[in-house]
């Protein structure tokens, strides 16, 4: 080998690198990648709207990239170029993506607010329609309790049976009853899950204990005409009282026909009785 | 002859370097692009790029810091371009944490339309 093919291998060396930095052919992968994503997104409204100036810088960068790709400029300039023209393109395209979502975001919201107010309308009016329900119940509840002369008291509602309901002495009870005892059934059977207390009383009048005795068996009466109508025995107590708690006193006539009675205590919604 | 045959490849080398030396030049100390390219990291950091894009964020803050080594070399242009392509890859990070953030957004609204119909349609039975 000669001192000439060394300097040859030289030269050839420093061809090798010039060829790599100018790059022959006027074409470049990575010159092309950024064209054909610009491309794709130049005419896109989305990105022209929101990412006009990320654009602009792709636009710039790969006409540098083709110029220094005209030039026979070096690839690593060109590439550099182009590297930066297409980060900015891919960019600029998030930037699109994402006003594109926060629009979409923004129709959904105005569209969640929408539902949500007739979801409100939906619930007032079942409310409305509930309480109407209720009230027409209530209403209902208050015309049976006033056909059957119940009276509201303390302990709930209350239906009195007069003495002339009974014979003097006796416990059956006498067809005039017949009326009460019916409309009484009915609400029972209207109403299933109420239940009743019925309670005999009579006036101070003759043996205490014959008058206790009386008193459990004309309630007992009641519960067997009510047995009669239907109304199953599980729903209804009775007790007698006797001659206590006299709603009037027993010295006059109209004060002991007074007391003498059967009381039906009408449980609540939840069959309960507050008893004496 | 022997001593050219071994002085070959290192002639060739010469030339190499003779010719990169052209290619990357010194140029002025690429200050404001260190800058700039930190900055476009912490804004990427904003958009919890470390949380949707940390490969890319990843690849950004590598390259500072190659450029960072360049520049004690100082290899200038070479940083340069370095910290240019580091600033575009912590842009492209926030970018596409912002398009997934808002993709989740999106998704979450049209949940919870579609429970509000649910609901709705439970209701009106």
């Amino acid at each position: 080998m000669t001192l000439r093919t060394l300097i040859t291998s030289a030269t050839l060396g420093a061809l090798v690198l010039l060829t790599g930095c100018a790059g022959a052919p006027k074409q470049n992968p990575v010159v092309d990648e950024a064209q054909i994503l610009y491309d794709q997104i130049k005419n896109d409204p989305a990105v022209a709207r929101s990412a006009s100036t990320q654009l602009r810088s792709a636009r710039k960068n790969l006409e540098e990239a083709q110029a220094l790709l005209e030039d026979d400029a070096d690839t690593s300039s060109v590439e550099h170029r182009a590297y930066l023209a297409l980060r900015h393109a891919e960019i600029a395209r998030e930037q699109g993506l994402r006003s594109e979502l926060e629009a979409e975001v923004a129709n959904a919201e105005e569209r969640r607010k929408q539902l949500e107010l007739q979801r409100k309308e939906l619930e007032l009016a079942q409310k409305q329609s509930e309480l109407q329900r209720s009230a027409e119940e209530a209403e209902a509840l208050r015309r049976r309790m006033e056909a059957m002369q119940a009276e509201q008291t303390e302990r709930g509602m209350v239906l009195t049976l007069g003495d002339v309901l009974f014979d003097v002495g006796k416990a059956d009870l006498k067809p005039a009853a017949e009326r009460t005892i019916d409309r009484l059934a009915e609400f029972m059977r209207a109403y299933p899950e109420r239940r009743v207390l019925i309670e005999g009383y009579t006036d101070s009048t003759g043996d205490e204990g014959f008058n206790l005795r009386l008193s459990e068996n004309r309630a007992g009466s009641v519960r067997d005409a009510l047995a009669a109508n239907g109304v199953s025995p599980g729903r209804i107590d009775t007790r007698g009282f006797g001659e206590a708690y006299p709603k009037a006193s027993n010295d006059n006539a109209s004060g002991r026909q007074q007391n003498r009675r059967v009381e039906i205590v009408i449980s609540d919604e939840q069959g309960n009785i507050q008893t004496r | 002859m022997n001593a050219y045959r071994t002085l070959r490849p290192a002639a060739f080398a010469l030339g190499c370097t003779v010719v990169l030396a052209g290619c990357a030049g010194p140029g002025p100390r690429p200050d404001s692009e260190l800058l700039s390219a930190a900055s476009a990291i912490e804004q990427a950091e904003a958009s919890q790029a470390r949380q949707y894009e940390p490969v890319l964020l990843n690849q950004a803050q590598n390259k500072i810091a190659d450029a960072r080594e360049l520049l004690d070399r100082e290899e200038h242009d070479r940083a340069r371009r370095l910290l240019h392509q580091a600033e575009v890859d912590a842009q492209l990070a926030g970018a596409r944490s912002e398009t997934a953030k808002a993709r989740q957004a999106v998704d979450e609204i049209n949940r919870n339309i579609e429970s509000l119909r649910t609901q709705m349609n439970e209701a009106a039975q």
